[in-house]
């Protein structure tokens, strides 16, 4: 009972947070120079021309009136049409937005897979050769632009050795998986490093807490142990951690989606911003804090199973 | 006039046919591209991505010739200017059809042109602002002008012109013009075209299919219809790098704009064929001429001395060298590429001369140490190198060139609104006339002169004469004085002309890209 209490209350919360999203990006993007008419159609457009694109597009209305239309639309579910693809906002986000979600998800996923058994294996080798082999690797990762770590993937493993496809995303879920293999790994790269480093020192912490010397104390065998009590409770701060960087994360797509042609939200952005389609950058913007926001909550949701000490309230 | 035509129509056709003898028929062409389609219409189509593709779908009643300079039969097989240079008459080829069947009749003519020439609709109606009526019975199309319009044929042969189907945008869903042309393009499944192609698939951003036209009317070497091949499957990939790994690795079997730095690799690749295409594609500068600048503060570059100074002290080659690995030419008109009609040859405009490039300083009294700041892309590898470039070839003059990097809308609104020194900037016709260009670049009332706030009430009254001058001869003369006038005044840095670069697999024959930049597939092949 106490959870949907909780959940219901953030969500409430999350009104505020997003009419204050709404009035800093409608404003951020007019405060841009260059409007759509210019950046579609100025670098051969007259001055005329110019003038008749702005107002078939509406955009020498007085700011409040289109601010008022923006908000009012919005809460109709309507978050206008992009000017430069010409189609409903609604529409374009619901085709590219999983696509991102289904990388960030494989990246998070791998980076997990990667970061894991390797954290363990450096933390209870504290100090000895596997752990300064596994730390300097990371490093390396952490060090290089993730652009980079994308294109020499994309130059052996795609192009010369034709493990992987170079571009694209594939149709069913198994060709997915494999299509988007090299930019999950890309961003997976980095994020596994950060992770690897956050878990393994959660894991020396916890090892010497008094509980687990006492578990051990007790008998229970290094598998238990070290499953049930040093896992779980090393996790709680990596999980923390993975939420917080969903921005990070989120941003990170923008890159990679580029370099390996993943026709997602990400690379969405960056085209909108360029073109300065507002519409298109103010439905982007709001779905970006819908996403984050949830993710937060799901965040604390699942502290709180992990640690009874973490009372929602 | 209509049998020179005719003639100059099959001696085009056999041009452009000779090499493909036994042909290859079948096959997709997989083509990478930089950057999607949105909206593939020809009255909305304002973005070179989807320009350039307009005449793959939809067919117009005159064309190009394959030098530029003139135009051959299309969906009108002939074409008649009335002696007072006040209607065209043209004549439909006989038995046309859209992709779906349909006949194409003077009904879609009447209504495609309606279209194109409605401000209200298109953002090209200008360009056909001296039509008065268009009318068609039987195989028969009117067009009656308002005034003499020397422009009006090669506009019939430009994608705003380009026939679409009235039946089809009756039926279609959507309140408006723009809705119906929107539902159209997203509809995802067969649309209906009159070009060699009809759009079969549409994924925003990632991919689009074209289908062959199995009713198009041109005939190939082989004496069958175009096109040659079943379809051609685009896929959009936007990172240079990564465009050319997909065409190494054989997964398409074209990559087009190919970063100049990488064609030398490129032409050593036994599998690819690099090729230039020459184009109308101009790479210069706009100069700010007003006397002051946006800030108020007094602007050296309103001396013409000093603005021809810059570009005496600007080494042209050396540019070339350093940005396009040598593939490319100096500007030698000043208002456009060497390949539009009626550009003047000039010679290497203000050739490297240092010495009177400081002559000319010194003239002008420009203090040593005069700050002149230079607006780039950001993110532009060769904008960079030209700012580099120029920054150490001008400080001899005394000039500290400084850089401003910027996004491509904020360049825009800069220029629209003068609050610039000197910015890099780009040009290629979207039309095969140069009154686009030249009002673009020089007309003050147009767009103040391509921003420079340049004014020269000469130039302007010539262009406006030139607009209805339908004696070719007083047009080109009106077109020469307009361009040595321009050089004289170097409202601009002038620069360089550029190819387009479009990198192919040994198995593509017959794909060509128009010095308009338009993407040829109704000859392409390719062997598998």
């Amino acid at each position: 009972m106490a959870i949907i209490q909780y959940t219901l209350k953030r969500l409430l919360l999350m009104i505020p947070t997003f009419f204050l999203v709404m009035i800093i990006i409608f404003l951020l993007v007019r405060f841009l120079p260059g409007d759509p008419a210019i950046a579609i159609a100025g670098d051969r457009a007259s001055d005329a021309d110019l003038a008749a694109i702005r107002e078939r597009l509406g955009l020498n209305q007085p700011l409040l009136v289109q601010f008022w239309l923006f908000v009012t639309n919005t809460l109709q579910g309507d978050l206008g049409r992009s000017i430069l693809m010409r189609a409903p906002v609604t529409d374009i986000i619901y085709d590219r937005l999983p696509t991102t979600i289904f990388l960030t998800v494989y990246a998070v996923s791998l980076s997990l897979l990667i970061a894991g058994p390797l954290a363990f294996v450096a933390a209870l080798n504290r100090n000895k050769w596997p752990d300064a082999v596994i730390r300097t690797v990371f490093q390396v990762g952490l060090s290089m632009p993730v652009f980079y770590i994308g294109l020499i993937l994309l130059t052996f493993l795609a192009a010369q050795l034709r493990w992987f496809p170079v571009g694209g995303y594939g149709d069913t879920f198994i060709e997915r998986l494999h299509h988007l293999f090299l930019p999950a790994v890309t961003v997976a790269l980095y994020t596994s490093a950060i992770i690897m480093r956050n878990l393994r020192s959660a894991i020396i912490e916890v090892l010497d807490a008094e509980y687990v010397q006492f578990a051990r104390a007790k008998g229970l065998p290094d598998r238990l142990v070290l499953g049930r009590h040093v896992l779980r409770n090393a996790l709680i701060s990596t999980v923390t951690l993975l939420g917080l960087s969903i921005g990070n994360l989120m941003s990170g797509t923008l890159v990679t989606e580029t370099v390996f042609a993943v026709p997602g939200v990400g690379r969405l952005m960056l085209e909108a911003i360029f073109a300065r389609d507002y519409p298109l950058i103010q439905g982007l913007t709001l779905t970006f804090a819908v996403l984050v926001s949830v993710v937060f909550l799901l965040t604390d949701l699942f502290q709180s199973t992990l640690d009874p000490r973490m009372r929602l309230t | 006039m209509r049998g020179k035509l005719l003639a100059a129509a099959i001696a085009a056709a056999t041009a452009i046919t000779t090499p493909a003898m036994a042909q290859d028929r079948g096959g997709v062409l997989n083509f990478a591209r930089y950057d999607g389609s949105k909206l593939i219409d020809p009255i909305y189509a304002d973005r070179n991505p989807d320009i350039w593709m307009v005449g793959s779908l939809f067919d117009t009643l005159l064309r190009s010739s394959p030098d530029g300079n003139s135009v051959v039969a299309g969906l009108a097989e002939s074409h008649e200017m009335s002696d007072d240079g006040l209607s065209v008459t043209l004549t439909l080829q006989e038995g046309l059809q859209f992709s779906d069947g349909a006949p194409l009749t003077g009904d879609d003519v009447i209504f495609s042109l309606n279209r194109a020439r409605n401000p209200d609709l298109s953002p090209w109606a200008g360009l056909l602002g001296s039509i008065d009526d268009v009318s068609a019975s039987d195989l028969t199309v009117t067009i009656s002008l308002k005034a003499p319009d020397p422009t009006i044929l090669s506009m019939l042969a430009t994608f705003n012109t380009a026939i679409v189907s009235k039946s089809v945008f009756e039926a279609a869903d959507g309140a408006n013009d723009q809705e119906k042309s929107a539902a159209i393009f997203a509809a995802g499944g067969a649309g209906v075209g009159s070009g060699p192609f009809y759009l079969s698939g549409f994924e925003q951003g990632s991919s689009m299919s074209f289908s062959a036209n199995p009713n198009y009317w041109k005939m190939g070497a082989d004496g069958k219809a175009l096109p040659y091949v079943d379809g051609v499957e685009f896929q959009i990939i936007p990172d240079d790098a990564t465009r050319i790994l997909k065409l190494q690795a054989g997964e398409v079997d074209a990559a087009e704009f190919i970063p100049f730095s990488r064609v030398a690799e490129l032409e050593a690749d036994p599998s690819i064929n690099m090729n230039l295409y020459p184009s109308t594609r101009i790479i210069y500068s706009p100069i700010n001429t007003r006397e002051a600048r946006a800030d108020g503060t007094p602007n050296p570059l309103a001396d013409v001395r000093v603005r021809q100074a810059i570009n005496y002290a600007t080494n042209k080659d050396a540019l070339i060298g350093l940005v396009l690995q040598g593939a490319g030419k100096p500007m030698t008109s000043p208002l456009m590429a060497a390949a539009t009609q009626l550009s003047s040859d000039l010679g290497p405009l203000y050739g490297y001369d240092l010495e009177k490039a400081k002559s000319l300083i010194a003239d002008a009294g420009v203090a040593p140490g005069t700050k002149i700041t230079f607006t780039t892309l950001a993110g532009s590898a060769d904008d960079s190198t030209i700012f580099a470039a120029l920054q150490q070839m001008w400080a001899p003059l005394g000039i500290a060139l400084e850089v401003e990097q910027v996004d491509g809308a904020t360049r825009g609104a800069k220029n629209r609104s003068g609050e610039f020194d000197i910015h890099t900037y780009g040009w290629v016709n979207d039309v095969n006339d140069p009154s686009q260009v030249v009002g673009w670049l020089g007309h003050t009332p147009t767009a103040k002169a391509v921003g420079t706030g340049w004014e020269n009430p000469e130039f302007n009254s010539l262009f406006e004469a030139s607009a209805t001058e339908i004696n070719a001869e007083t047009r080109a003369d009106q077109y020469a004085q307009m361009q040595k006038l321009y050089a004289d005044s170097a409202p601009l840095l002038f620069m360089y002309e550029t190819p387009f670069a479009v990198a192919v697999s040994n198995a593509v024959e017959g794909y060509v890209q128009t010095p308009l930049g338009n993407n040829i597939f109704e000859e392409a092949t390719v062997s598998r």
